[in-house]
Parts: C-alpha cells; structure tokens; sequence
C-alpha cells in the first residue's frame, strides 16, 4: 500500500508516494536520484546516510518514511547554503581527509551538525561525534585533523568579523 | 505493514492488543530486530502523537521521565547528570545518530537495551498502561513477564536513590564505541553510618537483563571496608546467566562482568601474574634524513588532491550512483544452501511477473562459463553444483527494486544438498567430501635449502608456534556494483568498481564470447576495494543483464549480500619453527601454512605463494624448509586482500623473532641487527633483487623512536598495563616473475589544452590521481593545472597493469619519466614552429611554452593555443608500454623491487576486560621519492587501522558454511575510537645512485606489521604472545590472571 508523504528535502517541498515503511535512504537513491547519500550497510551502524532531520544527524536507513512525513531533511548536497558545513568541508578538504571518498557525505553533515551545535569543538568532542560514521581507507586521523582544521577556519573567521 | 497514529494514549491502546500490533517510537532497535529475524508486526502503532510523552521531570520521591524522551536528550538533560550511572549508560548506547532516535522507552521494551542494567540499579520503576488500568511497577518485575501488545510504558520512574557512597557502570563489547554489548553491568551501593545500607548489581546487554539479589544480599548489612572482593567476585561469576556465542564465550562474559563490578564498586582489580621484566631500551641516535608527513611539515609538497572538493560536497558520481530514465535494476539469486548439486533452475515463473524484463541463468552464457584471475573454476552462473552460500544462480533484471526482489523469491531451485566442508584440514583429509572434481587441494608449494633437521639438531634456541589469522573482510564502503548498457555500435559496456579495467574486459569476453574490443570497462571511481574488487563481482551479471534485456541495468549489493559473496582474505594457521645459535643467529626457519580458499581459487595461490616467498621477512636464514596448502572448503570465497599474504607471515615470523631474542639474550633490536639481509645479496628465493635496500636504516630509525620512551608496565590507575612492540617490513612490489604484469601509459595533449594523462589504473582512493598529476607535471615542467587524470576506462586509457601489488607508483613514475619528455619535447617544437623560433629557446612552464632565458616567465603560447592550432587527430602524444621490472628467478614467483619498514606499536592491555587498545603507531618507511605527501601518510595511516582491526576485532566468522557476522555489527571494523591516539608516519626517500626502479609502492607497506607488532607489545606488557588473531580478550584474561 503507497501512502504519500510530503517532507522538504534540501529547504524545497517533495511529496513521494511511498510504502510507509520504505527507507529514507532508498528514496532519495532510488526514487528522487539524489545519490550523495551512500548506503553502506541498511542498519545504521556505518553513518554513509547521515542526514539532518530537523537539524540533527539521522541515518537515512534508519528513517522509514512514516517518519520524515512533515520533517525537514537536509542531505549533502543541501549543505551548500549552510556557513558550518563551507568551514567543515573547507578544512576536510585543505587535510586530505578522505581517500575513496565514499563516506565523506556521512561526515561532513555530522560535523556540520557538531560545528553548529558546539563552538569550537576539541579533538575528543570532535572523536565522540564521529562513533557512529566508519571510514575504511584513513584510520580517521586525516578526518579528525580536517574537522579541527575547520574548527580553526571557524575561528578565524569569527575573529576577523569583530 | 501499515501505520496508525493515535493522538490519545486510550486510542493507541484501542489499536493494539493482539501479536500483529507493535508500538513505535524511534524504530531503531526494532528495525535491527527485524534484521535479525523478528516477523515485522501487520500494524505499527506509532506513539509520536502523543501528548506528553516526552520530557525529565523532578517529581516527589524521584525523577519521572516519557518514554519518547530520546536518549540525546537524556543525554543533555540536567536532572540526568545527577544519576552518573544512567548518564554512562545513555552515552554508551548505540552512536549519537541513532541516540537522536531512540527512546528510553524504546530502550527498555526492546528488553536488551544498554540502559536496563542502570536503571536495574537505580530500582527503576515503569507507569505502564492497559485499556482502563494504570498500573506502576519495577522494572524488574515487569521484565519477568513476557511482551504483551496492550500494554504500554507511559514513564519511567527513577526513585531518588538513598546518598549513593559508590556505583559503576561498564559495558563491555567488541570496540571501544558504537559496538554490541558482550555484556553490561551496573553497581551502587549506599551506605549509611558506616554500614552499606543496599547493594544493588544488575548485568544485561549481551546477557538476559537481570538483578544479582543473592551476590547483593551478602554486601548488605556488612561495613564497606570489611567486604572480601574476591569472594564476592567468585559469587559473581556463579550468580551471572550468560549464553555463549560465536564471539564470546559465557565464561569469559561472568567473568569480565565480575572483574568490572569488584573494580567499579571495591576498587579491587584481579589478581595479576607477575609482570615481565622489561630491559631498559638502549636509545640510539635516530636517521636525519626521514622526513615527517603531514598539511604543516610537508610544506609545499601537501597538495589538495584533485578528487577531494568533488568527494568532500558528494559531488562526485560514483559508478553506483548513476541513474538514467530507462534503466532496469538488477538482482542476483544466490545459492540457499553452502553445497548442492543443481538439479533443476526453474525461471518460468519469474519472467512472467509484470514489470521483469530479463532473467539470466547459466543458459545465456555463450562463452566459457568459468572465471578466476588464476584458474577459472569459478562459474559466472552455476550449472550443475553450488560450493558456497554466495554462488550466482540467475538474475534479474526489472523496473524497480521491489519488482527485482520478488522476481527472485520466484525462481525455483531444485537442488540436492550436499555435505559441507568447513574445515580446510578435514577437507584434506581422506573420504572428505569434494568440493571441485579434481579434490580439495587446490595447491601444494615447497621450498626448501640447506639442512633445517641437521640445524635444528644442533640449535641452541629453538621456538615453535601456531600462528592463526582471521578471514579479514575488505570492508570497502561501497559495496559491489555499477551499470551496463549496451551502446548504439553494439558495444557492450560493463561499468563497476574494478582493479583491472584490461583484465575484466578479457574474463568477460572469455565468459560472453564476445571479442574484447566490442567490450569496454570502466571500473572508476571505485569506494574502495582493497584487493576485494580485484576479481570480478557483478560484471558477469551486468553484462549478461544487459545484453538480454537490450536496456541498461544497474545493480548494488546490499552489505549482507556483499559480505557473503564477496572474497575475504584466506584464514591461514601458520605453524613456525625457528632455530638461533647462541650467539642470535638465525640458524634455521620451518614453516607449514594451510590455508582456506573457500569455494574458488581466485587469487589465493598466489596470496599462500607470496606468504611462503615472504617465510624469512628481512632475515638471513641459511636452512629453510616450507610448506603450504591451500584448502577448497564451502566457506564463502576468499582471495587478494591488502598485503597479500605477507602480512599474516609476518606476525608469525615476527613474533618468533622477539621469542628467540628473548630466549637468547640480546634485546630484539639487536637481535634483528644481527640477522637483516645483507645489501647486494640475492633475494631469498636466490633471485636477483632491485638496489636500495634500507632495512638497517629502518632497525636504527625504530631504535631510535620516541615510543620506546613513553609510559609502560602498569597504568597510574592499575587497570592497565602497556607494552611497546615491533615488526619489520619487507613487501614485494608487483606481481611477481610468473604472471603477465605489463605497464603503461598515455600522455596527450586534448583538444581544450589540457594534457591528458592515461592510465589504465583504477582510482580506488590512494590517491592516483594526485600521484599522476603530480608527477607527470614535475617531469614536464608544467603545472598540476595543466594535468587532466585520466584512469580507469578501457575506452580512453591504455593498459597499465592491474591497480594492486603496490605496483601502480612505479607504473606513473615510469610513465612519466619516458613519455614525459617526449611530450613536452614535442609541444615545444610545435610551438616553436607556430612562433618562428629555435625549439632549443623554449621550455614548459606552467600554462604553456616560455623563452627558455625569460626572467619574466611570460607564456609565449599557452597550451590551449597549441591545441587550438592543430587538428585534434594531430594533437601531440605520447605513449610507453614496458612490462614490470621482474626479476630472474622463474622457478616459483619472485620479485625485484622491495620496499622497507619498521613498525612500532604501544598498546594498553586492560586487567578487567582483557581487550587491547592500541595507544600509538609509529610507522618509519623507506619507499624511495614520494610521489605525493597526503597520498602517502594517507595509505600508511589507513593501513595502519586497518591492520589494527585485523588484529584486535575482525573475523568474518561463519558455521557450517554460513555467515554469521552479516554486516558491519558483528563484523567489527575500528571506529573513531579506535584509531590510535597518535601515529607518526616517515619516509626515507633517498635511492641509490644506480637504481633505476625509482619510487616504490607503498599500498601494502603500512600494513604489513602492524600485527607482529601489536603482539610483540602484548608481549612487553604481559609476556605472552598471542598466537591468535584477533587477539582473544579471553585469551589475555586468562594469562593475566592466576598467582598473584
């Protein structure tokens, strides 16, 4: 049975005809092609489908879409308007952090979450952030240095704007 | 499933009564339970419209709290910072995503949740509702009933806890965040006017949820400095109910449990063998020519790679992201049962369901239907015989997903089961069930020199092992998949993540009967594949897909589809003995290796070859006698994974290493020392090996590491004990004498002015990219702007090689070094001819051609221009073909080129729970010039964790031919917390001055001893060394403890 849900996916309006039960992260890969969110594993344990659900980091795959009826989802590639995220993927970006590059959707919308919500986070906020998002190819240091790099970034701006 | 959203708590409890009716909150704990096999209910009730469902409040006599109040918000709660033990308990579950889902409330009617033992001990009570009932119980009463559909948590009620002198909580699981509980446990006692007025333990997590009231009624009562820890810990142990499982056993969970208890409440640690002596470390003067990696310290030489904006917004198209209109989706039927004769595939029913479009069996292959990089014994669809759980049966091809699905629950197999073989050493055994006609043994190798009986005879230390690897899974974050379509000139194009673009093409034209050059693969950008999509995975089913249908098809593996068809790296059990005179010198090796190959062969020949060449790592050992045998089993599939074999030869060759050091004398620094293969001596299989050999600059440069000077033996708080460990590193390069291993490379001007660099490479996230740009720019002496990568098509790139075996560094180098020249010799010319003037007056710069004297630099045509000024079938180009420097030894496979390594590890072994953390890595390396600084600390570093996982939590487990670590829960990969808290990584890039191999690969290196050296710090700390991979908890509780 499809039921119609509407939610607004990247600040615009989006209604699907959907299964209750189907996943968020199914539909924005298989229905609405918007493909930056990667499904790494379905069972919200590696973080590739992090997305904001009114402001806080939500794995897709755990979303059914009963769920996110009248919420607000911002996925990467929403991030775009967003001042935290410009800092965080700044930083990721001057560290190298990511290598395949397949999980850095996931991390950047947790540490745009993270940036938003703490001012300047330290290495071990910045570490307990990230538990639930699993990266292959770095050993996480690469991120972590990115993500305090975008701290940094965050910082200097503020300082320059007083 | 449909849902129903009750706005009254009397309407909800209206809805539900009966087993086909399940509340909901977040849903995030019954969504894994549906993974796990729990029948989703017909009707979900959902409680978010409800009113006051959520929310802490102080409330007479306690702290009252709804049960949709999520555990973030737990988390932040102010009146939860007063219950230490809750707030452990909430910051332990689960990651901070999921926390933002789930519920208290959630937490508890799931009944295994990590915040029932804390609320246990907190005397937790629950307002629970019935139609027209109100009722408050404990929580521990309600928990002895079973799941009743009607009745529904309206709070929770934490009683405001009598002055709480002492109270712990611990959850112990498989890493060191987001991991499953192997057990949780929970204390407090109150004491009052000296007396401990209650005790209360509660265990749960892995274990049934319950209170310790015998354990609690013999603390009670009792002064708290009177109480005997160690009776208590034994009545602990017997008090506790818990299973065992693949994981862990009960044992251990009773134990680990009481430790943490005795600890948390008495401060009482368990009794601890006599630590080892360790020798004071003689500091040596390290290497003033390693240089440090990383953003500030490489300076100039940090570049941004040019895939990282792209990667970094989610703007870079993967192979499975690709959507188009007409595209079908595509499915594979895999094998029910581990080993079967295949009677009959009945598809009729399946292609007649609306919305299929094609389905595929072994009917539809034209060509040879078998593959495998080595031998091809594996089919592309099977026919008569199913060996492993993952064999591809037929597929499908449909509208959608769901179509897709239900086309396979369709297709009938009639099959006659078969009994299975899951151990390799009985599947050697004689009257064992074969699992291919020619038997089990897929291979047998030997080598042998001088007289290892005789040398043994007269040895003066002789140390003998088993060394035991797991089945490590790639873990590549995108699973196998990709698209194919089949083109308007009839090509047939097969686009999935690969690590041999060339090599796909011929398996495939073998499998199809179609000629290569109608076959065109692309197996870029790829999210990761560490050896694990080296061989073929969904291209057969592709291409068959889309060649039936007409259509193009795309298809991604689910993780639990992945992780069983997938290859993973071959379980070995590796028995060493290892003989020294009494003065250290290595006198003797003896090595017998059995292996598991799983179903196929694919690469793992070639992974128990190299392990064998690899039998005496860096060391002269002048007698040698070795074995090894690889095992057809029904246990899934194995083949090429990162270090390919060395890296599990080198824990065990390592470890006997620190094991004679330590039975002889010398410290094993010195005891290396006096063993390392001498400089322009043969290799050890007798072939002639490539100059720059470095392994005395990496022994001094490890002895002269900072870790050996950082805290060790027991931690300040006692509960620790740390160790520092080493390995050496020794790894081939290439693929060796025996099999074809060409290189090659385009470099061309295109028509937009950009010079193209091809390279039938795969860019897998090593940074193949940046490592092409980079150097194909210094060897022209353009810019990194001017270079366009491009990698990983069999349409727009040559053939390179495979992207394994650390072998594609020297391939770019090569390249670079013989058509760079040529190219920019050749845009000089056309330049000069363009502009009137002597080629021998201009050079490349940056943008294009300058006067070769310009201070100024003034481009005097960019190259832009040029492209502009011929036509685009005369743009200039540049190519080179050359087969891989091998060596000349062709007897067995031997390499040329090495590449070098020391490894230090500090670790923290922990006296309550016996896990391992790995405190720092230091990783010192000598590869030659590197090609490009983050690409280099960026495969060290991440090789580094993935060794760590290799060694501390990973196996893929499986019983009787089936997986039980199904994804990323219980295959447990290292997270955040994990990693080290430092690693340091150096390269020594000097060659010597007649090597002409330049720089080698370094893919492999950083992994290849991080596991000798995690054991040898094991060791330090506790004296024993490991013999299994990953390292047991158990296995270190059981050592540690005993006569004090």
């Amino acid at each position: 049975m499809k039921t119609a849900i509407a939610f607004t996916l990247n600040r615009k309006a989006c209604t699907v005809d959907v299964a209750a039960t189907d996943r968020l992260i199914d539909v924005l890969r298989e229905r609405l092609a918007t493909t930056a969110s990667k499904k790494a594993c379905g069972i919200g344990r590696c973080g590739a489908c992090m997305v904001l659900m009114n402001g806080l980091p939500t794995n897709a795959c755990l979303l059914m879409m009963w769920q996110v009826d009248g919420a607000e989802i911002i996925t990467s590639e929403g991030l775009v308007e967003d001042a935290e995220a410009a800092y965080v993927r700044q930083g990721l970006i001057e560290e190298n952090a990511f290598q395949c590059g397949y999980c850095a959707p996931g991390f950047t919308v947790t540490l745009t979450a993270l940036l938003s919500a703490t001012k300047a986070p330290t290495e071990a906020e910045i570490r307990m952030a990230l538990e639930g998002n699993l990266c292959r190819c770095t050993g996480y240091h690469s991120i972590v240095r990115g993500a305090l790099r975008a701290v940094e970034l965050k910082g200097q701006a503020a300082a320059a704007s007083k | 499933m449909e849902v129903l959203h009750p706005t009254t708590i009397e309407e909800a409890l209206w809805y539900s009564g009966d087993e086909e009716t399940y509340f909901v909150a977040g849903g995030t704990l019954m969504q894994l339970d549906w993974v796990m096999g729990l029948r989703p209910a017909r009707w979900l009730i959902s409680l978010n419209r409800l009113p006051a469902m959520q929310g802490v409040e102080m409330v007479a006599g306690g702290i009252r709290i709804g049960p949709l109040t999520t555990l973030s918000m737990l988390e932040r709660c102010p009146e939860i910072a007063g219950l230490p033990l809750l707030l452990a308990a909430v910051q332990v579950t689960a990651s901070p995503a999921v926390r933002n889902r789930g519920t208290i409330g959630g937490n508890i009617a799931g009944r295994r949740g990590c915040l029932i033992p804390a609320l246990l001990a907190l005397d937790a009570q629950l307002e629970v509702a019935r139609t027209g009932v109100r009722q408050r119980v404990s929580l521990f009463d309600w928990l002895q009933t079973a799941r009743e559909p009607g009745c529904l948590v309206e709070a929770v009620f934490i009683p405001s806890p009598k002055p709480i002198a002492r109270s712990t909580y611990r959850k112990i699981g498989y890493r060191a965040a987001f991991t499953p509980a192997v057990i949780d446990v929970a204390g407090l006692i109150s004491v009052d006017a000296g007396r401990i007025v209650h005790c209360r333990l509660a265990v749960g997590g892995g274990v049934a949820a319950a209170r310790l009231y015998e354990v609690e009624a013999k603390v009670a009562g009792q002064s708290l400095d009177d109480i005997d820890w160690s009776d208590i810990h034994g009545e602990i142990v017997e008090a506790i109910k818990a299973p065992t499982d693949y994981f862990r056993s009960g044992r251990y969970r009773r134990v680990a449990a009481a430790n943490a208890l005795v600890y948390g409440l008495g401060e009482v640690l368990p009794k601890l063998n006599e630590l080892p002596k360790r020798r004071p470390h003689q500091r040596r003067p390290g290497l003033s020519d390693e240089i440090v990696l990383g953003r500030r310290a490489s300076g100039k030489d940090w570049h941004v790679r040019p895939d990282a904006p792209a990667k970094v917004a989610g703007r870079l198209t993967y192979l499975t992201d690709v959507r188009e209109k007409e595209m079908l989706v595509g499915r594979i039927l895999r094998s029910p049962v581990p080993h079967a004769r295949l009677i009959d595939i009945d598809t009729t029913q399946a292609e007649q369901l609306p919305g299929i479009v094609g389905v595929v069996t072994h009917r539809d292959i034209k060509g040879t239907n078998g593959f495998g990089i080595v031998v091809q014994d594996q089919p592309a669809m099977c026919l008569d015989k199913v060996r492993y759980i993952g064999d591809a049966v037929a597929a499908v091809a449909a509208i959608d997903q769901e179509t897709a699905a239900r086309a396979l629950s369709l297709i009938k197999l009639t099959y006659e089961e078969l009994p299975i073989v899951d151990d390799p050493e009985r599947a050697l055994s004689c009257g064992a069930e074969a699992v291919h006609a020619k038997g089990n043994l897929q291979c047998e190798i030997h080598f042998s020199r001088g007289n290892a009986a005789a040398a043994f005879a007269g040895a003066a230390h002789v140390v003998e092992a088993t060394y035991v690897t797991p089945r490590q899974m790639h873990s590549f974050m995108e699973t196998e998949g990709g698209y194919a379509f089949v083109d308007e000139d009839g090509t047939l194009n097969v686009c999935a993540g690969g690590q041999h673009g060339r090599r796909d093409q011929m398996q495939l034209s073998r499998l199809l009967g179609i000629p290569e050059e109608r076959i065109r693969v692309v197996s870029s950008p790829t999210g990761g594949a560490f050896g694990g999509k080296d061989e073929l995975t969904v291209q057969p089913a592709l291409a068959l897909l889309a060649l039936k249908t007409g259509r193009p098809v795309r298809m991604q593996l689910e993780r639990m589809e992945s992780v069983v068809a997938g290859t993973k790296s071959s379980p070995m059990r590796i028995r060493m003995r290892t003989a020294c005179d009494d003065q250290g010198r290595l006198l003797a090796q003896e090595v017998d290796l059995l292996a598991d190959a799983g179903a196929y062969a694919s690469l793992s020949p070639g992974v128990v070859e190299t392990a064998l060449e690899h039998a005496c790592g860096p060391y002269e050992v002048p007698n040698v006698q070795t074995r090894a045998r690889l095992a057809y089993t029904n246990n899934g599939t194995c083949g090429a994974l990162r270090g390919f074999g060395c890296n599990q030869m080198s824990y065990a060759l390592e470890c006997q290493i620190d094991r004679l050091a330590s039975a002889c004398g010398p410290d094993s620094l010195e005891f290396r020392a006096r063993n390392l293969r001498k400089p322009g001596t043969v290799g050890y299989l007798g072939q002639a090996v490539a100059p720059t050999e470095r392994l005395k600059e990496m022994l001094d440069a490890a002895a002269a590491d900072p870790i050996w000077d950082l805290p060790s033996g027991l931690s300040a708080d006692g509960t620790e004990i740390l160790g520092v460990g080493m390995g050496m590193n020794y790894q081939g390069n290439g693929l060796g004498t025996l099999p074809p291993d060409p290189g090659g490379g385009e470099l061309r001007l295109a028509v937009d002015g950009v010079i193209e660099a091809a390279f039938g490479l795969d860019e897998i996230g090593q940074g193949l990219q940046a490592a092409i740009r980079n150097t194909v720019a210094r060897e022209m002496g353009c810019g990194h702007a001017d270079i366009r990568p491009v990698t990983g098509d069999t349409a727009t790139s040559p053939e390179s090689g495979s992207t394994t075996a650390s072998r594609g560094t020297f391939v770019v180098w090569r390249v670079a070094r013989d058509a760079g020249p040529a190219l920019a010799a050749e845009l000089v010319a056309i330049a000069a001819r363009l502009l009137g003037r002597d080629p021998d007056s201009l050079t490349i710069a940056p943008g294009g051609v300058v006067e070769r004297t310009s201070n100024s630099g003034d481009l005097l045509m960019t190259f832009a221009d040029i492209a502009k000024s011929v036509s685009p079938q005369d743009l200039p180009r540049a190519a080179t073909a050359f087969e891989f420097p091998k060596s000349d030894y062709f007897e067995g496979n031997a390499r040329l080129i090495f590449a070098f390594g020391a490894t230090l590890a500090r670790v923290a072994v922990n006296r309550i729970t016996g896990a391992v953390r790995v405190l720092d890595i230091s990783q010192h390396t000598a590869a030659g010039p590197v090609l490009d600084h983050a690409a280099y600390l960026g495969q060290i570093e991440g090789a580094s964790v993935q060794g760590v996982g290799f060694t501390l939590t990973e196996d893929a487990l499986l019983n009787r031919g089936l997986y039980v670590t199904e994804n990323f829960d219980f295959y447990v990969i290292p997270s955040v917390q994990d990693a080290p808290q430092s690693m340091s990584v150096f390269a020594l890039e000097s060659l010597d001055r007649e090597d002409a191999f330049g720089p080698r690969g370094i893919g492999e290196l950083g992994i290849g001893a991080i596991t000798p050296a995690i054991a040898n710090a094991v060791a330090d700390a506790t004296g024993r060394w490991p013999e299994q991979v990953p390292i047991n908890p158990e296995w270190v509780l059981s050592h540690l403890a005993g006569v004090s």
